[in-house]
């Protein structure tokens, strides 16, 4: 519980210092805030690199077991340190629950708001294009 | 087929979302919607903008403003995300406009009642994502030339798929100040010139000369994303800046507002406080706009901050998978008719 707490002032302590988030590209061209989704999945791929930090996670659908590799794009590396990662944050088979919108193409891509960890419990905000989950 | 899979998928997920999550995103949207920008008082959303009082401007040993650090210290500027320099016009008063102050206050009072009207949860957004996109007619008083006016109504209606800081390349004039990555300034009064250094806009430096050179003349100009800089301090307190060359690759902010080759930026810089730089340029395009407007916002200064390296063109998926308005790859080959296409981007 109290581990909890911290975890929520500290996410807003981060969120106080990482505003405005880092913007790389137009978001409203490739993603639409009014597709929001909340996915978890094992983590296949990151990728550490400029512009845009991306990952990739195996997701099962429940219903038919089909599994499918989605994109997940965040913020720089630069954008993610100040808002607390470090490149070892999210390895290859991690299990994690990932918040942001989904891609206006219909493609398994998203942009990354916010990062669960799930072994650790650990949200982390995704310096995003979009801005941080609040 | 594999994309109505895709689609069945992204349904699912969105249904399970809509069911399951409270989402707050009205916030947020509005953060790079941009429809309160950065401005007087510190500019909002300063990364780490210095908390308490407003410590003295930092001086040269010959009393002129510091632009930089206190020997000994560390910082940086942290330069604001604006994404509408249509909205930042300033009088001579250095105060905005009062069509831009009634603008902002009834997009306050929307966004307010927006907010109430979804019980605090999921706010604006509402018109497909437009998140105040107005196109030209939503900025009567910028000076628009009727092309102009239709370049920026096309940035707002595609929401910007084209900006060419999306592709890597650098900001131009008054943009390098804002865009939202940290910035340093080398003052070198030893030498007769200022450089500054951006983590962000593909890592570029600037350089503003102060040893009282002329612009060069016709062809020795060559037109640049950052153009030619020439600078010299009124009294002790003010930078201006002078800036022309400049080519035709850039837009003048994330919203689209197009600028030609003839573009002559003058810029004032000050620093009131040790905390903040006060930005200030009037651009002058004859080849875009019908008289010159002037546009300012704070900068606020980020104590202890070192820049970091930033390569934007390291990994820029972004071009792999933009498309333009017929659907067709913008770079890379075309798909060929009976040639099965490879793996793609992933």
């Amino acid at each position: 519980m109290r581990t909890k707490f911290a975890v929520v002032i500290a996410g807003i302590a981060l969120l106080a210092s990482t505003r405005p988030i880092v913007a790389h590209h137009s978001f409203s061209a490739e993603f639409d805030a009014n597709k929001p989704f909340k996915m978890t999945g094992q983590v296949t791929k990151v990728e550490w690199m400029n512009p845009h930090t991306f990952f990739y996670i195996d997701v099962k659908d429940e219903k038919t077991g089909k599994v499918t590799n989605w994109a997940m794009e965040m913020g720089s590396p630069n954008g993610l340190m100040r808002a607390g990662w470090t490149r070892n944050t999210m390895k290859v088979g991690d299990k994690v629950t990932v918040e942001g919108s989904l891609a206006k193409d219909g493609s398994p891509t998203g942009n990354a708001r916010a990062v669960t960890m799930a072994e650790s419990g650990q949200r982390l905000f995704a310096a995003s294009s979009q801005g941080n989950t609040q | 087929m594999k994309s109505s899979l895709r689609t069945a998928l992204v349904s699912a997920t969105a249904a399970v979302v809509f069911a399951s999550s409270v989402w707050v995103l009205g916030a947020a949207q509005e953060q790079e919607g941009g429809a309160a920008p950065a401005g007087r008082g510190g500019g909002r959303g300063g990364r780490g903008r210095q908390a308490g009082p407003a410590q003295p401007t930092p001086r040269l040993a010959d009393g002129t403003v510091n632009f930089g650090r206190v020997p000994g210290e560390k910082g940086v500027w942290g330069v604001p995300y604006i994404t509408n320099m249509g909205m930042q016009l300033v009088g001579d008063d250095g105060q905005p406009i009062p069509e831009i102050a009634k603008a902002r206050a009834d997009q306050a009072a929307a966004a307010a009642a927006a907010r109430g009207a979804a019980g605090g949860g999921r706010a604006a957004g509402g018109g497909g994502g437009g998140r105040g996109r107005g196109g030209s007619k939503s900025e009567p008083w910028m000076p628009w030339m009727p092309w102009s006016a239709a370049m920026y109504d096309y940035n707002s209606k595609n929401e910007s798929k084209y900006d060419p800081e999306g592709y890597c390349l650098p900001p131009g004039g008054p943009r390098m100040m804002a865009t939202p990555y940290q910035m340093e300034i080398l003052q070198m009064p030893e030498h007769n010139r200022i450089v500054m250094i951006f983590e962000g806009a593909t890592h570029v430096w600037r350089e503003i000369y102060l040893d009282g050179r002329k612009f060069p003349e016709g062809d020795q100009l060559n037109p640049t994303y950052l153009g030619y800089s020439i600078g010299h301090y009124d009294g002790k307190d003010t930078l201006v800046v002078e800036n022309t060359g400049f080519n035709e690759n850039s837009w003048l902010d994330y919203f689209g507002h197009p600028h030609t080759d003839k573009m002559f930026v003058t810029e004032r810089w000050t620093r009131p406080n040790k905390q903040t730089l006060h930005y200030q340029a009037t651009v002058n395009d004859p080849g875009a706009y019908t008289k010159p407007f002037t546009i300012a916002w704070d900068v606020p200064w980020r104590d202890g901050v070192e820049l970091p390296e930033y390569i934007c063109q390291e990994n820029n998926r972004y071009l792999n998978r933009l498309e333009d308005d017929l659907g067709q790859p913008i770079f890379g080959p075309r798909p060929q008719p009976g040639v099965k296409p490879g793996s793609g981007t992933r």
